[in-house]
């Protein structure tokens, strides 16, 4: 699949987090930044979490792409991979996760979109407004790299 | 040689827990603790934000149950703007209450759906990777559907209430920022991408039945599971029905005896006061007259159904009276009963729903009142988890100086850890091996609770599960360290 197939009207693009946890908020402006550049052409959409109701969301779309902050550690600040359904097994609701989501639409619709996540490194988890400075870097290199492998039109980039 | 057993944490609850069991030397519970770890801030957090912010604010305390702190901010930011719940106009209060009924009948539908189902349908012993959402949908795919849907139809309805799921804006202080339009009712009233609220009716009424059906099958271990006596809180209506926006404080002892009498919801602070315990960031409210081990109470579906006289939709009657009678008419302290009792809420929330959105006036432009500026407002509502209180005080510039939140699972604090208890001694006592069967055991009992524990904090990886096992001179002999996401 060429990259640049993901910018269309059947993919779905979905932040998850909560703006007021610091670093917590990183889906959310991901997912603002690519609104505003106007050069998206699926939808996207924000959540605190994934909700089971999203397996009926995603089931209109060919392709899903999940932004999420993590805590995992990642040589360039963030990771970009493919999601599969149900491959984990979930502890809480409160961190339904893109899996599951994928895993029950498969289940109930019989539909699988091809889904992708994107997890951006985070540092600071408190209860506050604005992303740390060094979060704020490895948002800025996701942006960067999602925008140029798959909004730029003239650029073919191997995946 | 002494075990302590960890469950860390505790699964498929909101945000996470800790569960600390405590064997002496020959191998028999000693004790056990339901611990939380999350240390939230929020009261202080709130400080020096002018007032009218609060509601837009507590929303982002917990993304499982925003719209029930919104709700109970904006009925103590009332009182700050000077007005009392009667004082608002009808179309606000109507669609106040129609948002505040779609918010628990999803919020139930998801706990069913999610949480409970796996337990039942599975049993007590069903191995880890069976125990989720996605093999109910395999072994029950139309039960997972209308779970899906039933979730989606509330979503929908918060979302014309608020102008959208996520940081809308649905309570203002007076009343409320928006109406419900024509085309909006009519695709709650009729069948669509949305079912109706008609078949919101039908499927509950559904929930319910299978729920009396399991429970014929397995009264036995529904019944005795986890139960022990109780004191059960909820609101009430003035004639004593169910009642889950605006009501009287009442409370009653394990037999039915009031320890409460229908307060006004202002009177709070007069009753309550709240326990520490070392071991917990969670407090454990009590009622004063009766002190810290006879003071505490159960709240949520069951204590509401307790507490109530009726409840006033006729489905939703219909199955009280049942409930009750299943108990001869005295309160319900099995804790496993909470489970049928969350599916009559439903039916009573849809039986609501359904009545609000036939009311044209709930199409009415006349949504706001003023009043003259107070130091102080209490806002006290029926979360899906139970009793929420919410006090505010303000200086003369409206900026507020204290903020006191007692969350609906703090109220359960106290019965949760009995929960555990009573588990543990059933399940692991002198047993020489543990199984995951037996440790689930544990969590059913949490579960039944519907516990939120943490407040929205999302981030992949961010939560890795522990579980620790110490000797009796407390050496680490075991630790096993699972990745969640």
């Amino acid at each position: 699949m060429r990259p640049v197939e993901l910018n269309s009207s059947r993919t779905v693009l979905i932040g998850i987090g909560n703006s007021s946890r610091s670093d917590d908020g990183m889906g959310w402006a991901f997912v603002e930044d690519i609104e505003k550049s106007s050069s998206f052409k699926g939808l996207s959409y924000l959540r605190y979490q994934l909700q089971i109701e999203d397996a009926d969301l995603i089931k209109e779309f060919d392709h899903v792409i999940f932004v999420d902050s993590t805590q995992e550690i990642t040589e360039a600040g963030y990771y970009w991979k493919e999601c599969k359904p149900g491959d984990e097994i979930e502890f809480s609701t409160h961190a339904l996760s893109p899996n599951t989501v994928l895993g029950l639409c498969e289940q109930v619709y019989k539909r699988t979109p091809r889904s992708f996540i994107l997890g951006i490194q985070g540092y600071d988890w408190e209860l506050k407004e604005g992303i740390s400075d060094k979060a704020r870097e490895n948002l800025d290199n996701a942006l960067k790299g999602f925008k140029e492998r798959f909004l730029d039109d003239s650029q073919y980039i191997a995946a | 040689m002494e075990r302590k057993i960890v469950i860390d944490p505790v699964t498929r609850v909101e945000g996470h827990g800790r569960v600390t069991v405590h064997l002496d030397k020959q191998g028999k519970v000693e004790n056990a603790f339901f611990h939380i770890v999350e240390f939230r801030g929020f009261e202080r957090f709130i400080q020096g934000h002018p007032y009218w912010e609060a509601p837009l604010l507590v929303q982002r305390l917990c993304g499982i149950c925003p719209v029930s702190h919104h709700l109970a901010a904006a009925k103590a930011i009332d009182q700050i703007a000077g007005l009392d719940p009667e004082d608002l106009s009808p179309t606000a209060t109507k669609l106040r209450r129609l948002l505040h009924f779609g918010q628990v009948f999803q919020s139930h539908a998801l706990h069913f759906f999610y949480l409970a189902s796996p337990d039942l349908l599975f049993g007590l012993d069903a191995p880890r990777e069976k125990r989720n959402v996605v093999e109910v949908a395999i072994s029950n795919k139309e039960l997972a559907k209308k779970g899906i849907l039933m979730r989606k139809f509330g979503q929908e309805v918060i979302k014309a209430i608020a102008g959208k799921k996520i940081h809308g804006i649905a309570a203002v202080p007076g009343g409320v920022h928006k109406t419900l339009f024509e085309d909006e009712r009519q695709e709650f009233l009729t069948e669509g991408d949305i079912p109706s609220v008609y078949t919101m009716i039908t499927w509950t009424k559904e929930m319910v039945d299978f729920i009396k059906s399991y429970h014929n099958q397995n009264y036995k271990w529904l019944d005795e599971f986890a139960s022990f006596p109780s004191g059960h809180l909820g609101l009430v209506t003035p004639k004593g029905e169910l009642e889950l926006y605006e009501g009287r404080m009442r409370a009653i002892d394990a037999d039915g005896n009031k320890t409460l009498n229908d307060v006004p919801t202002d009177d709070y602070i007069k009753y309550f006061t709240e326990g520490v315990e070392k071991w917990s960031y969670m407090k454990f409210p009590y009622l004063l007259d009766y002190g810290r081990d006879k003071g505490w109470n159960r709240v949520g579906p069951l204590a509401r159904l307790n507490v109530a006289d009726r409840i006033s939709t006729p489905l939703a009657q219909k199955e009280l009276e049942e409930f009750k009678s299943y108990s001869g008419n005295k309160p319900c302290n099995s804790t496993m009963h909470s489970h049928w009792a969350r599916l009559i809420e439903m039916l009573y929330c849809a039986e609501e729903m359904k009545i609000l959105l036939e009311d044209e006036s709930i199409l009415g432009e006349d949504l706001l009142r003023e009043g003259t500026r107070r130091p102080e407002g209490i806002g006290i509502i029926e979360a899906p988890r139970g009793t929420l209180i919410h006090h505010y005080q303000v200086d003369k510039k409206g900026m507020i100086t204290k903020c006191n939140l007692i969350v609906s699972t703090t109220h359960n604090n106290e019965a949760m850890n009995q929960a555990v208890k009573w588990v543990s001694k059933k399940v692991l006592d002198k047993k020489k091996e543990i199984s995951e069967g037996m440790l689930n055991q544990v969590e059913i009992a949490i579960r039944a609770f519907d516990p939120c524990l943490s407040c929205a904090t999302h981030a992949l990886g961010k939560m890795p599960l522990k579980m620790e096992v110490f000797d009796s001179e407390d050496r680490l002999i075991l630790e096993k360290e699972k990745n969640t996401l």
